[in-house]
């Protein structure tokens, strides 16, 4: 038999444009079934009927998968509950009575766009500036044409887990945006496919994301606990490779 | 080779902080704490080792050339390094659990900061300030320094003042030497590191090698 909790919530509100602050709301009868965002989904269902504006939070697949949902949970991106992203973080990680405190992912670049919304567009700037691989189209090429160590294969698919949520951010002590850019740049760098464009892929990533005003990265490792997908600080040491090859070693 | 990205970029800077930070740990710091070592030997061997460091005179002045570059190198990246990362965190989380970083590496500014002014005290109490007295050593007249440096740390003062300075160095590189090999693209993990663990060993061990003289010459005169 699933119980029923009562839980306080200290919730950042915020509009675009005006100072934020934060509002008490209680949480009356939640299922410990219930995930951390249906708790969410009952408690903006009851602000609605009395009348204030819900809490505005951003979510999509629920599934653990997409990279939308965050906040910071008692002072854990994502909240409690470890390699996971906040949809699946669940009621029964809280007992009765419990004061859960709800905050955005903070950071420069990470504006607060209203509540628990940021604008995390940086991060698809980075992306834009070479996380992809340039390739003509037209037929897929027989499969066994790029011989491709096992093990590479397997690295560069653990980088490539990175769902872009931005936990890394808002947990790293500078802002820092290393280990989401890391994971792009290495996903490509272990792979033969990704090599003809690998210099400039890590030296346009990594300026843009100096440009964008992200900190620097002080190997203080709080990105690789916050990460729902356990992204590893291995990838920032390949990025540091990556980058300091291209610099020293390139045509311009 | 593109100068401003090398120098300028996030990870530039950060590669130049760990390399001056690195030639100082090297040609400075451990040759430096090789010398003091021989202050336990007595004031004969102390100062026949001052005497002939002047000897060596251009090397001498070389290595100091080199230390002040890489001092002021090493403060210019950290200031810019620290302000961009205290900007990039202009508003903060009202709790936040932080269960990995350390307590070194919180305090690199603040340790970095202390470092460089015990640095100065340092230069006025040993090398500004010259030896009053010279003594005779085999025949030769040469500067009593051992006696220098007993004579300084009579007061209480001057022997916790350069105990605070250890502890400072001591945080500073157990964070400082690990951070430098990751920078270079080096992987140190998170868990279970053993670079981690010879890089606080290396810190402590320095530390207390140097903390030895003025304990040393405060306890037993």
């Amino acid at each position: 038999m699933a119980e029923k909790i009562n839980v306080t919530l200290k919730v950042w509100r915020q509009n675009q444009g005006e100072e934020g602050e934060f509002k008490i709301y209680q949480a009356q009868d939640i299922d410990t079934e219930a995930s951390f965002l249906e708790m969410m989904d009952i408690v903006n269902e009851g602000l609605t009927l009395s009348g204030i504006e819900p809490i505005a939070f951003e979510d999509d697949c629920r599934e653990g998968i997409c990279g939308c949902c965050g906040a910071v949970v008692n002072g854990k991106t994502h909240g409690s509950h470890e390699r996971t992203t906040l949809c699946q973080l669940h009621m029964r990680k809280f007992k009765n009575n419990d004061q859960i405190v709800i905050e955005p992912f903070r950071a420069k670049p990470f504006q607060v766009l209203k509540d628990l919304i940021v604008d995390r567009s940086g991060l698809d700037a980075i992306i834009c500036e070479g996380g992809y691989v340039d390739v003509k189209t037209g037929n897929a090429p027989e499969a066994a044409t790029t011989p491709i160590k096992r093990a590479l294969a397997e690295a560069s698919m653990d980088a490539a887990q990175c769902i872009g949520c931005g936990a890394c951010v808002a947990a790293c002590p500078n802002g820092s945006a290393m280990l989401f850019t890391a994971a792009k740049v290495s996903q490509y760098a272990l792979l033969p496919q990704g090599h003809p464009e690998r210099a400039q892929r890590a030296t346009n990533m990594v300026n843009k994301m100096d440009e964008l005003g992200f900190g620097n990265c002080s190997n203080e490792y709080e990105c690789a606990v916050a990460c729902p997908k356990g992204i590893d600080v291995k990838n920032i040491a390949r990025l540091n490779r990556e980058f300091i090859k291209a610099s020293l070693m390139s045509e311009k | 080779m593109n100068v401003k990205q090398t120098f300028f970029s996030s990870i530039g800077q950060k590669v130049v902080l760990a390399t001056s930070g690195l030639i100082m740990f090297l040609l400075f710091l451990i040759p430096h704490m090789g010398g003091n070592i021989l202050f336990l030997f007595g004031p004969d061997l102390f100062n026949s080792y001052a005497a002939h460091l002047h000897q060596l005179v251009p090397i001498v002045i070389g290595i100091e050339v080199l230390m002040l570059v890489s001092i002021i190198v090493h403060m210019e990246a950290a200031t810019r390094v620290t302000l961009a990362n205290w900007r990039a965190r202009d508003k903060r989380h009202s709790l936040k659990s932080t269960p990995e970083r350390s307590l070194a590496a919180r305090l690199m500014p603040y340790s970095g900061g202390m470092i460089f002014l015990f640095i100065v005290k340092h230069l006025l109490d040993f090398t500004i300030a010259a030896p009053k007295e010279q003594i005779y050593l085999n025949g030769h007249v040469v500067n009593d320094v051992y006696g220098m440096v007993y004579a300084q740390f009579q007061h209480t003062g001057e022997v916790l003042f350069y105990l605070l300075f250890m502890v400072a160095v001591g945080f500073h590189l157990s964070h400082a030497l690990q951070s430098t090999l990751q920078t270079y693209g080096l992987y140190i993990p998170r868990k279970g590191s053993k670079i981690k663990l010879i890089s606080m060993l290396v810190a402590i061990g320095m530390a207390g090698t140097f903390a030895i003289i003025p304990i040393r010459a405060y306890l037993f005169y």
